[in-house]
């Protein structure tokens, strides 16, 4: 007891791990480290990803003896990543291994982690059901679990049809086509990361959410907003956003009694101006800053929406250095379930991409 | 079955033997999600659908009336509860409880997701909800049994016959008898 104690407070820190893992097994194994949302990562070159977590296991002052979980993440056009969390019940440090799989989306492939964890048996079937990744050294990922034997493709990539989504675009405006403040349709790209469904239909169901929705067209200062935005070359096809929840009131004003009805025009009529007023400076600002903006905004990857604030890409396109774009777009996904480390025991509990 | 099955029973006496019938159906829950705790509660003390003569005791599918879906029915489920409802003995009722068993519910555009419980069991009652309340359940109970009440079990077997629920085409006949019967 009193050795693991001990243990604890020598716990190596993550710059000091990955340098003892570089130093073992070779420099070439360890391509970066990176901690996010109090998760250390390690890259790893996945030729050594075997060796590294054997080491990991191995090392004294290391000492990962649990091994926690492995999932795979679908990160598009640039294959497939398999991540293993370990942890160390006597240092109580957790560490994720991410490696990225050779093979691109065609025949993705991953060293086996089950001679060192037998424990990563079961997740690396599972991974192989769910995303199609082969562990050549694994005992036999056949038969698949999760799904019938008989199921064909790999269900978590995010190019898999939904079929019932192809026979039925989804009948509502909720997912993913989301609304602003005014009730207009959000239309956005999905980023990596994200995973409101496979992409193709996304844009389908936008379309649909649209038809869903159709007060948007009626409005006056929604044509003239829609004419500035197109001036500006902003390729966004934002629908409007502040428009058409005030000629919505207007067109219900005038249906209602003929005392009130003047008197409500006029309202609604201030109103629409007021509005197109808004709408016009906020055009003037953006076409100010417009060209700028719009590069920054296709550098950090995203397709921003004009009525939004660019913020949350900017910062989180700031907050990853350099080092980290051999890793494709880890801004918009934190590469290991982010609160994994909040409690040993919830990490299972989140999220379908990992199994 | 025997001979109910054979001859429509006269009148009074078929009206005795559904009364009986209805009012001692042996349950058998096949829970698979969160509606399977609606229908706990419905069992329990509060809702306490035994006073309604349904008995949540059935020790095996072979001892149950009335199969209660409850739940997301997976594909890689449904050869289970297939298999289990082809053991329950005739004459024998399905309910399926809540907006999964009835047509996939949420999961409606899932991979795994089987839409609905009748693509491979004759179903007789719906409980629309998600999930539904234990009243819904006592309301389908009260419907499947006024069912019950009405049917004439010649007609049901008949029907059974001219719609055999043996749906698998490889291994063996679990109904030969229902099949054979055809003409008779």
């Amino acid at each position: 007891m009193s050795d693991v104690l001990a243990r604890r407070e020598q716990a190596l820190t993550p710059d000091e791990t990955a340098e003892l893992i570089a130093a073992t097994v070779g420099d070439a194994a360890v391509l970066g480290t990176t901690v996010e949302y109090g998760t250390f990562t390690l890259h790893v070159a996945s030729e050594h990803f075997a060796e590294v977590a054997r080491a990991c296991r191995d090392e004294r002052v290391l000492a990962y003896d649990f091994f926690d979980c492995l999932f795979g993440i679908d990160a598009r056009e640039e294959g497939f990543d398999v991540v293993a969390i370990l942890y160390s019940t006597s240092t109580g440090n957790r560490v994720a291994l991410r490696t990225r799989c050779p093979g691109g989306r065609e025949a993705p492939t991953c060293p086996s982690l089950t001679e060192i964890y037998r424990g990563a048996n079961w997740h690396e079937r599972e991974c192989w059901d769910m995303f199609g990744i082969e562990f050549p050294d694994h005992p036999g990922l056949e038969p698949r679990i999760f799904t019938i034997e008989t199921f064909e493709g790999w269900p978590l990539r995010k190019d898999f049809p939904l079929a019932s989504r192809v026979v039925k675009p989804w009948p509502g405006v909720k997912e993913p086509a989301e609304l602003d403040e005014d009730g207009n349709v959000i239309e956005r790209q999905p980023q990596l990361g994200d995973a409101p469904g496979p992409y193709e239909l996304d844009k389908a169901m936008a379309e649909q959410a649209k038809l869903a929705n159709p007060q948007a067209a009626v409005d006056p200062a929604t044509a003239e907003g829609e004419e500035v935005e197109d001036a500006l070359g902003t390729d966004a096809e934002q629908a409007p956003d502040s428009g058409a929840v005030l000629a919505g009131d207007a067109e219900q004003t005038q249906e209602q009694h003929e005392d009130v009805k003047s008197e409500a025009r006029e309202k609604a009529e201030e109103k629409r101006k007021a509005a197109a007023e808004a709408r016009a400076r906020k055009a003037a600002e953006r076409a100010a800053e417009g060209a700028d903006d719009t590069g920054v905004a296709e550098a950090a990857g995203g397709a921003v929406e004009p009525g939004e604030d660019q913020f949350p890409e900017e910062a989180t396109a700031e907050a990853h250095p350099e080092g980290d774009e051999s890793w494709g777009n880890d801004s918009d996904a934190p590469p290991v379930g982010g609160d994994s480390d909040a409690e040993p025991t919830g990490d299972e509990s989140d999220g379908e991409e990992r199994s | 079955m025997g001979l109910v099955d054979q001859y429509e029973l006269p009148k009074p006496v078929k009206y005795v033997f559904n009364w009986g019938r209805k009012y001692s159906l042996w349950c058998f829950n096949f829970g698979l999600a969160c509606c399977a705790i609606e229908f706990i509660a419905a069992s329990g003390s509060r809702h306490d659908f035994i006073r309604l003569g349904v008995i949540p005791f059935a020790h095996a599918p072979r001892q149950a009336d009335l199969l209660v879906v409850s739940g997301t029915l997976t594909d890689k489920m449904a050869p289970a509860l297939r298999r289990l409802y082809e053991e329950m003995p005739e004459p024998k009722y399905v309910i399926s409880f809540g907006s999964c068993a009835n047509c996939g519910g949420p999961y409606w555009d899932s991979y795994s997701v089987t839409k609905g419980v009748d693509q491979i069991l004759p179903v007789d009652v719906y409980v629309p909800g998600c999930p539904p309340r234990p009243e819904a359940l006592l309301d389908g109970i009260v419907a499947l049994q006024t069912r019950i009440q009405g049917e004439s079990l010649k007609d049901r077997m008949a029907q059974r016959r001219r719609e055999p629920i043996v749906l698998r085409n490889d291994g063996p006949d679990i109904a030969p008898e229902l099949q054979t019967a055809e003409g008779q």
